[in-house]
């Protein structure tokens, strides 16, 4: 039934794509401006010059790729490819300058870690492309470095210096492990996506896993972040580009009123195309999936506006928090958690409008379905050494920091249950000879459980490595 | 049921790839499980009262879901896994064993015919054909060897045998780390200490007191010759030092500075800085002394432990110094360890001898005005007593856990990027009375690779025996559900 949906779709005209990449390229002026209002002052080589150039580079290369995946034209991905390139070598060179002033690798708070993971995600990039001819891969991963280095420029960017448990060699050999782990893992759940639409996975199947992730998503923050109709954000000191403590580990938290039971509103309007889905599986009413495609589109208009009444509400105001005197400013570098479940909604909801309206063209511009699979595998086997050293060097490190190798701090017990779930896809495969649909869902499942490591273990569950969010 | 027959369900049970993935789904549960519900080791007791009602608490309590890691049932848990582990490598083990120490160098008829990869040239020259794939195989980097059997001759050639081991080094790696784990869990303690400049203590206070315990003492003292702290410009902490020494039977027996990230190691017991701050005991105090007949108010200094001359050859000493006080019936209690509200009784021995006692109560006054003395006393500072924070460790099992982590690096990287790869070439008859040189192979993984290079190796055979080829058949497609099947069952 949705196949005869899909085919119906007219093929994206001439104009269409025109107002793509000029959607693009103001974009990339927009972003241009927003850098330029920064003052850079030092050479021209600088790290904020060099970041500046791969920004824009990058937003171009970004807008190539996605009209690649829009219209299918291969000369895109070359030119793309050279953007990429390009804007890699200006990356690089900002990644140099920050570690030759900063006299360590850059690793140590958040915008130096974002640095870092645009670095390497580029370079993934780069070698997909080359090395696997996954040409589609750049339509991802560009978008979320621009989003990445756009966010780097709210973050506070002079080198701090380290507190002493910061100050080791194993922990940056941790952290450097940790990102090239977590980015391999993110390529092979990219590909196992992939591997989905191109095995004849259902389109409305795609919406109700879109509709769960946004659910999810939704959900974790009105459970940690709902308080009677306010949302409570962490509260920022502007002057001093830092969080305000209640006390060590502890932020304090002011609420924004009414934001929560707009974020409501947003849950549910990501719950109906779900139910709507489960109710067309029940009644075995396909009518039932076209309403949930309609639904999803309205939650995604819900979700933007509501990414923007944040961003406004966030910037424009300072909000008290209940037994606490006087009010306080926020920041969005200050809710990272916050900013980047909206933002990973709406892009999730974006590709599964691309798949819903292009799936036919997609389907043509990527790898076949065993091959995708053999890579997925393939990718998979760098990501899970490279965990299990990850998680060696942690311990080391926590060993000569802390006095103890395990302790069983949250973000630990869940590096050790990613290293499991991978463990156990790797020994379904070898020796039960899963492949296919279940090998794949089992690597989507081990990215979710990176997800979590990742964000959710800082910002959900509490911890020793409340460092990391400085 | 036999008890044999028992036995062999149970060892079938461990053995099976099945109870392993099982292991790892409850392990990971109850991991999760334990980063969801608040830990005792790890979190403050008001936190817990805070986030749990108190029958909810005493239920978790109960149940053992406050501490899971450290709880019988968990080590058990851990205890299976590496049961299973051992189980596994000795079932699979003689098969492995088979493929490493006695390789089948002669392929038969039979055995040819379950080989992936194969193929057959009509050749005239029986041993110049098998000179011929010689120097085929040598060229993609092989050593063939010659082997007959029966009178028939042919070639075997490998690469990568060790590669059949990867699977035991890496459960074997597990193995380790899991016992290391499990004797740092029996024999291991961690505690702190606060060691104040000057002094040596050798009390630590455990962590986690197994056993009810709380305090250990350690087979030696640790004596601190001073601490110190740097900071940044922006006054954030940039290094720790302690200047350590130890003392064992009244001698010290080795000395280092520590900061943090360097531990000091002294017979398997390791010392981290990791804090540092002041006592709530001063040094010194110092009080300003204002003639009660009248004229210049002077400042006298006055250890804790001594006394301070004044100018008219009276003593003044320290009798007695509460960080925070309260009064009750009269007399003075001590209410905190915060040195924000002290009381300070002084003792002011005249020429004679005579010692008058006087109180100074912070918050009521900070004099002794009233007291009938020659002087009226105010405290005017205080120089501290710093003590450095350490963490003290013991933990004998972590070297089989570092051997483990080695291991474990070591079997992935076989695991996953050598492969076993295996070629026969042999004479054969082509059953019209002409001869037929046969050749074949199989690696463990990466079945895909191999494939395309068994293509090539072909090829470049035809090639090199030149038009002597008639009959070439076609590899059998590969069954992609065994490709990448390993050692385990190969």
């Amino acid at each position: 039934m949705s196949e005869a949906r899909v085919e119906q779709q007219r093929p994206a005209s001439g104009a269409a794509l025109l107002v793509l990449v000029g959607l693009g390229i103001a974009f990339a002026l927009l972003v241009a401006l927003l850098a330029l209002a920064k003052t850079h002052s030092g050479p021209i080589y600088g790290e904020a010059n060099m970041l500046y150039t791969a920004l824009v580079l990058y937003a171009g290369a970004a807008t190539l790729y996605m009209g690649y995946g829009v219209t299918g034209i291969e000369r895109y991905v070359s030119a793309a490819s050279l953007l990429t390139a390009i804007g890699f070598a200006a990356n690089t060179a900002a990644v140099a300058h920050r570690w030759s002033v900063a006299g360590r690798p850059p690793f140590s708070n958040m915008y130096e870690m974002l640095l870092s993971f645009v670095w390497t995600l580029a370079l993934l990039t780069l070698i997909a492309e080359r090395a696997y001819k996954v040409k589609i891969i750049g339509s991802i991963t560009m978008p979320i470095t621009v989003v990445s280095v756009i966010l780097m420029q709210l973050l506070p960017s002079d080198v701090r210096p380290l507190v002493p448990a910061l100050q080791s060699t194993w922990l940056q050999v941790h952290v450097t492990l940790a990102m090239l782990s977590y980015a391999a893992c993110a390529v092979s759940f990219a590909l196992a996506m992939m591997f989905l639409i191109q095995d004849g996975m259902k389109t409305e199947s795609f919406q109700a896993l879109t509709s769960a992730g946004m659910v999810a998503i939704y959900a974790s923050m009105l459970i940690t972040r709902f308080r009677s109709g306010t949302l409570a954000v962490t509260a920022y000191d502007l002057e001093s580009k830092s969080e305000v403590m209640v006390s060590r580990g502890h932020p304090l938290f002011i609420q924004i009123p009414d934001l929560g039971w707009l974020y409501l509103l947003v849950l549910l309007s990501a719950l109906v195309p779900l139910l709507l889905y489960i109710a067309g599986k029940v009644k075995k009413d396909p009518s039932l999936f076209d309403s949930a495609s309609k639904g999803m589109f309205v939650s995604l208009m819900l979700q933007a506006a509501g990414l923007a009444i944040f961003i406004a509400r966030v910037k424009g105001g300072q909000y008290s928090a209940p037994g606490v005197d006087g009010v306080y400013a926020t920041a969005l570098p200050a809710n990272p958690f916050l900013l980047s479940g909206i933002v990973g909604g709406i892009v999730a909801g974006l590709l599964y409008l691309l798949l819903l309206w292009r799936r036919e063209g997609l389907q043509r511009m990527m790898p076949a379905a065993d091959d995708l699979d053999r890579v997925t595998y393939k990718i998979i086997c760098i990501a899970f050494p490279l965990l299990t050293l990850m998680i060696a060097a942690g311990a080391y490190w926590a060993n000569q920091a802390w006095g103890s190798y395990w302790s069983w701090d949250p973000k630990e017990t869940w590096a050790a249950i990613t290293w499991l779930v991978y463990a156990g896809y790797l020994h379904m495969r070898i020796t039960r000879g899963w492949r296919g649909r279940r090998a794949a869902w089992f690597a989507i499942l081990g990215f979710a459980v990176v997800i979590f490591t990742f964000f959710g273990v800082t910002y959900l569950l509490p911890g020793l490595h409340a460092y990391a969010a400085g | 049921m036999g008890l044999k027959s028992i036995w062999t369900k149970v060892y079938q049970t461990l053995a099976s790839v099945r109870t392993g993935i099982f292991l790892i789904i409850v392990v990971g549960i109850f991991s999760a499980v334990g980063t969801v519900i608040l830990q005792r080791p790890t979190s403050e007791p008001e936190d817990m009262q805070r986030a749990y009602s108190p029958q909810t608490l005493a239920l978790l309590d109960r149940v053992g879901l406050t501490d899971i890691f450290h709880a019988w049932w968990f080590l058990l848990l851990l205890t299976l896994v590496c049961i299973c582990l051992i189980v596994v490598s000795v079932d699979r083990w003689p098969n492995a064993w088979k493929v490493y120490s006695k390789p089948i160098r002669f392929a038969q008829p039979g055995f040819r015919a379950s080989l992936p990869q194969t193929a057959k040239f009509t050749v005239a020259n029986e041993a110049a054909a098998l000179s011929v794939a010689e120097r085929v195989l040598g060229r993609f980097g092989f050593k063939p060897e010659a082997v007959t059997e029966n009178g028939a001759s042919g070639l075997y050639a490998e690469k990568q045998r060790y590669s059949v081991f990867a699977l035991y080094l890496v459960h074997m790696s597990l193995i380790c780390i899991f016992a290391g784990y499990i004797v740092d869990g029996i024999v291991g303690y961690r505690g702190n200490i606060q060691v104040p400049e000057g002094q040596a203590l050798g009390q630590i206070s455990l962590r986690d007191d197994r056993g009810g315990e709380s305090k250990k003492t350690l087979p030696f003292l640790i004596r601190c010759d001073g601490a110190g702290e740097e900071t940044y410009a922006d006054g954030s902490p940039k290094k720790w030092w302690s200047k350590l020494a130890l003392i064992e039977d009244g001698k010290q027996v080795a000395a280092k500075t520590i900061v943090v990230n360097d531990p000091f190691v002294y017979k398997g017991i390791r010392i981290y800085q990791s804090s540092m701050g002041q006592s709530s005991t001063p040094r010194t105090l110092t009080f300003t002394a204002t003639p009660t007949k009248g004229g210049e108010a002077a400042a006298v200094e006055v250890p804790l432990n001594g006394k301070a001359m004044l100018a008219d050859g009276e003593s003044l000493s320290i009798l007695r110094w509460v960080p925070d006080y309260y009064v009750q019936d009269n007399e003075v209690y001590k209410k905190s360890d915060d040195a924000d509200n002290p009381a300070v009784q002084l003792g002011l021995t005249n020429a004679q001898g005579e010692t008058k006692k006087l109180w100074i109560l912070y918050s009521e006054m900070n004099s002794t005005k009233g007291q009938d003395a020659p002087y009226e006393f105010a405290i005017k500072s205080a120089t501290w007593e710093k003590f450095t924070g350490l963490e003290v460790s013991h933990q004998p099992g972590q070297f089989g856990v570092w051997i483990g982590v080695v291991l474990m690096a070591f079997g992935l990287l076989i695991a996953f990027y050598t492969q076993h790869v295996r070629i026969w070439a042999a004479i054969a008859d082509d059953g019209k009375g002409g001869k037929l040189l046969w050749v074949g192979g199989t690696t463990n993984k990466n079945r895909d690779r191999f494939q395309a290079k068994f293509e090539q190796f072909k090829t470049a055979l035809q090639e090199e025996l030149g038009g002597q080829a008639a009959t070439k058949i076609d590899p059998k497609t590969i069954n992609p559900k065994n490709e990448e099947k390993t050692l385990t069952k190969a």
